[in-house]
């Protein structure tokens, strides 16, 4: 897959392109071996309501105007219709529908919870975790793969440090847990190249996308992958265990050389759930999901005190991880 | 597998009904899982206080009590911590929990009282699980525990 690939379209494909960066208010727009400077036109910003519903009505009036629901309507990975200005600038007009979009809530402060697009149209999703320095963060982890899940997208897990593993002894037996599960992990190490090229085989011809936290290494990993990046990377902070130093300050999206497309996204200390009710939530947990509506609550059973809930069962057996269980009940309380 | 402690707010117990509060400064304890009035406690950790990992949440009654041995061990009596033993009505599995500041003496002392009577099952289920139960011999250490000596009692100590 090429970044132009995703520009072909039946209608104009002139004016088509592929936001690939973005920084305060202007999306650099990738079409046919040009990058654009785009700015947004004000009506992606809003939406006018007229008193038919139709804006191609005779009577056009508009009714009201309804912020809409997101951050920025515009996402790595859309395409969009352009208007060319001319000196590589222009203006989008349009967002093209999405095939999948990576989505978290994104609360303002004194507003209500927005939703952030953090990648629309990937096709992998590969949550990145280091084994030490800063140590994983299973709970974290499972936000990533329920989104995941929601959005219908595949996940590979990456490992990244293998190189420090001995500085966590337990790690082999937490990641069984998820490979029990079914979730692909892979143990790779920016450091010494561990990995690196199973890594490759992944992304070849598909737009992935590394999220983590800060300090997991998700650049250095782009960097081993792609030496000639030369991608900015620090060492975390000396002074607090673990803690990432937020090297990568903004979202963007890279063309691979051996073919496909990586976004890099900056390191993500809180995601929460979007668009995700509670009643579904116990699907989104692949080995939970069997186990929804087998006791005699059915679909209501809510899986926390109900005598004989078929999940809960599970969790006792040992079929059921208790730390996923125990991500599953938290998450649902936040729901 | 590391966790981050939860949240524990307060709740009603499942066995008297009564509201709990789960407020340290009342309780003196971090990990509030029995109620103070009835002693009956609810299964939600697995593998150490406070993990809240079990899924089991099923209410669990207070069979007897134990001593958690204190750090000093040259002293010749045992002279630890008091602990109530609970046991999981569903998956029978047993547990020990510290006594809270708040919780009825009185009634620690009736649940002593009923388990030190010979031939329970108990006893050969807590011995399976290295807890050593208190018996008849350990009385006077329980009731120093619950109400204190007497001498140690300033206003009676110089009359």
């Amino acid at each position: 897959m090429n970044i132009n690939d995703k520009c072909s379209s039946p209608v104009d494909e002139n004016d088509i392109g592929v936001v690939f960066r973005k920084t305060l208010g202007h999306y650099t727009v990738h079409t046919h071996g040009r990058e654009i400077d785009c700015t947004l036109s004000s009506l992606i910003h809003k939406q006018l309501i007229f008193p038919t519903a139709d804006p191609t009505s005779l009577r056009h009036t508009v009714h009201a105007v309804r912020e809409l629901d997101h951050v920025d309507p515009v996402a790595i990975g859309d395409r969009v219709r352009y208007v060319d200005a001319g000196a590589d600038r222009g203006m989008i007009t349009e967002i093209l529908p999405r095939d999948s979009k990576l989505s978290r809530s994104a609360p303002v402060p004194g507003q209500r919870v927005f939703e952030q697009v953090i990648v629309s149209n990937a096709e992998l999703i590969l949550p990145v975790f280091s084994a030490a320095n800063p140590t994983p963060k299973w709970g974290l982890l499972d936000r990533y793969l329920v989104t995941a899940e929601a959005a219908g997208l595949s996940t590979l897990i990456v490992i990244n440090k293998l190189d420090l593993a001995w500085k966590n002894p337990e790690l082999d037996e937490e990641i069984d847990v998820y490979r029990r599960i079914g979730y692909a992990i892979l143990l790779v190490s920016a450091m010494t190249g561990e990995g690196i090229e199973e890594l490759k085989a992944v992304l070849q011809n598909r737009l992935s996308v590394f999220i983590g936290k800060s300090g997991v290494g998700k650049t250095s990993l782009l960097n081993a992958i792609q030496p000639g990046l030369g991608l900015r990377v620090k060492a975390v902070s000396n002074g607090e265990v673990g803690k990432g130093r937020h090297t990568t300050t903004h979202l963007e999206m890279f063309q691979l050389d051996f073919g496909g497309a990586l976004v890099d996204t900056p390191g993500m200390r809180e995601f929460g759930l979007w668009d995700i009710v509670s009643e579904e939530l116990a699907d989104l947990f692949p080995e939970m999901a069997g186990y929804v509506g087998q006791c005699k609550f059915g679909l209501s059973c809510q899986h926390d005190r109900e005598p004989g809930c078929a999940i809960r069962k599970a969790v006792v057996g040992g079929s059921i991880s208790p730390y996923r269980y125990q991500s599953y009940m938290r998450l649902r309380e936040e729901l | 597998m590391k966790t981050r402690p939860a949240s524990f707010g307060d709740f009603q117990c499942a066995h008297c009904r009564g509201i709990v509060s789960s407020t340290h400064l009342l309780s003196g304890v971090n990990n509030r899982n029995h109620c103070p009035y009835c002693l009956w406690s609810c299964h939600l950790d697995l593998f150490a206080a406070g993990d809240r990992l079990s899924a089991c949440k099923a209410p669990m009654k207070p069979i007897g009590l134990t001593m958690k041995k204190g750090r000093n061990k040259y002293q010749h009596e045992p002279r630890g911590e008091l602990m109530l033993i609970h046991q999981c009505v569903e998956c029978k599995s047993l547990s020990i929990n510290r006594i809270a500041a708040d919780d009825d003496s009185d009634r620690v002392m009736t649940i002593f009282q009923q388990s030190i009577s010979p031939g329970d099952s108990f006893h050969t289920l807590c011995q399976e699980n290295g807890i050593i139960i208190l018996k008849v011999e350990d009385s006077e250490i329980v009731r120093t525990q619950l109400y204190g000596r007497y001498s140690e009692i300033p206003a009676l100590s110089w009359r």
